[in-house]
């Protein structure tokens, strides 16, 4: 029982982000092609993906490492920051959730166009 | 001591670390507007030997297949061969394997000279609260925080090469020793290590191991200075947090004197925060290490990254940040393990 809600927890946090990453992986996927090739919009959609999904899984990670350890400094240094190990490790989820959203749907849609042509 | 399973577990959270750098490294490169076959091709190549590159190299691959393969290829710690700098050569063996230790040792002397000052620094000035040596140290480490590497770098060639001519403005050792392996230990031929102080030592040339250590001296002060000066203010914070609590009062009430309860009792327990910030500040340390060894004319990673940068070769951009990466992390390990058996807690 605990182990579900300790689950759907997760897989909301990264599950709501990565569709909105999917949506607006389609939608930007599909406007470029109105001005450029498929290849140039594919390779700039994919990379600016990988970039927020790297972005994220950087940061989930760094702040599971790090992340007490930097709440103790600042605690120590008297900065009064409201910045959590949690908080940090919950939006750095979602970012990497977007990033990946993004990644799946330029791979899935652009295979799929480029089928057709 | 740290728990296998508390170390398993750190060592398991690397793999996403270096996923995700992995990953921003190649969209930041993908995002970019050079095309790395027209920059191996050359200036003078036609646009069919352009194509020809990129076919051979699979950069006309859809970009999916190029993320997956780049993933297996760095996880195999197979970094692809030089565009530019050592054309054809591997990134890995040719360049990179030459340059770390340089990087290293730099580091390491800087960490040092930060941690050797910035420790009975803080405690002095916890001690000595609101005293005027209290002040000073305060407005020393608030100085060494300010002040940026391509400032005080060049401030202290100038005042101790130049003008004081005390100490060597460049390079890693005087160019009348010559350090070259093998070196022999109970009869058999060992390479050599890379970091100049310890490969002078285990040659067994003192002179040359005291050269090393002087061409050492400013380099890691300039490295340093910003790591000192917050240990310090960080090792001030922290003990004077622990002097008000319960245990030392009572090591005291029972007769200890104050250097032994703060020896025995305070240091242990203050510097958990210390050990944090030395971690910390190993990755700034690395960011420094670009400029240090370029004021400096030490040919380490920092200085072949960014010749690779402006030269536009990828494999050894790549190569090069996942290195830095690396580094970070296992020194953020280390620093985890150490903050585990300093405070058992934590590992829960």
């Amino acid at each position: 029982m605990a182990e579900s809600t300790w689950l759907k927890s997760r897989v909301r946090i990264v599950g709501g982000s990565l569709l909105a990453g999917v949506a607006i992986g389609v939608v930007g996927l599909l406007g470029g092609l109105l001005h450029y090739e498929l290849q140039t919009v594919t390779t700039k959609l994919f990379a600016v993906g990988a970039l927020v999904f790297g972005f994220g899984l950087l940061g989930w990670s760094g702040s599971v490492l790090l992340g007490r350890s930097i709440e103790t400094v600042h605690r120590h240094l008297d900065r009064e920051s409201d910045w959590t190990e949690a908080s940090s490790r919950r939006a750095m989820a979602r970012v990497a959730g977007f990033g990946g959203g993004i990644m799946g749907a330029v791979t899935v849609v652009g295979q799929a166009i480029e089928s057709l042509i | 001591m740290a728990s296998k399973w508390f170390v398993v577990k750190r060592l398991l959270l690397l793999i996403p670390v270096l996923i995700g750098i992995s990953t921003v490294v190649f969209a930041i490169l993908h995002l970019g507007g050079n095309d790395p076959a027209a920059v191996m091709a050359g200036q003078g190549a036609s646009q069919e030997q352009i194509e020809t590159i990129r076919t051979e190299l699979g950069f006309d691959d859809p970009i999916w297949v190029q993320y997956t393969r780049f993933l297996s290829d760095v996880s195999q710690f197979d970094f692809g061969e030089s565009y530019v700098l050592k054309p054809g050569q591997p990134v890995w063996d040719s360049i990179l394997v030459d340059k770390l230790p340089v990087t290293i040792e730099l580091a390491i002397y800087g960490q040092l000279f930060g941690v050797l000052l910035g420790v009975p620094l803080g405690v002095l000035s916890a001690i000595k609260q609101n005293s005027l040596t209290d002040h000073i140290t305060r407005i020393g480490a608030l100085a060494g925080i300010s002040v940026p590497i391509f400032w005080s770098g060049p401030l202290l060639i100038i005042l101790f090469a130049n003008i004081l001519g005390m100490l060597p403005a460049s390079s890693r050792i005087d160019t009348q020793y010559f350090i070259e392996g093998p070196w022999v230990f109970m009869g058999n031929e060992l390479p050599l290590t890379g970091l100049m102080t310890i490969d002078t030592l285990l040659l067994g040339n003192i002179d040359a191991f005291f050269s090393a250590v002087e061409h050492l001296l400013l380099p890691a002060a300039v490295m340093g200075i910003y790591s000192m000066a917050l240990i310090s203010r960080m090792m001030r914070s922290s003990m004077l947090e622990v002097v008000r609590q319960d245990y030392i009062r009572t090591a005291r009430a029972k007769g200890q004197g104050q250097k032994i309860t703060m020896l025995k009792h305070g240091l242990k327990n203050a510097f958990i925060p210390v050990i944090t910030v030395i971690g910390i500040q190993f990755g700034t340390m690395l960011g420094g290490a670009v400029l240090t060894e370029t004021v400096f004319g030490f040919s380490g990673l920092g200085v072949i990254l960014v010749n690779a940068i402006q030269a536009g070769d990828y494999p050894v951009v790549q190569a090069a940040v996942l290195v830095f990466a690396m580094l970070f992390t296992l020194v953020n390990l280390t620093v985890d393990i150490t903050y585990s058996y300093l405070d058992p807690r934590i590992q829960q």
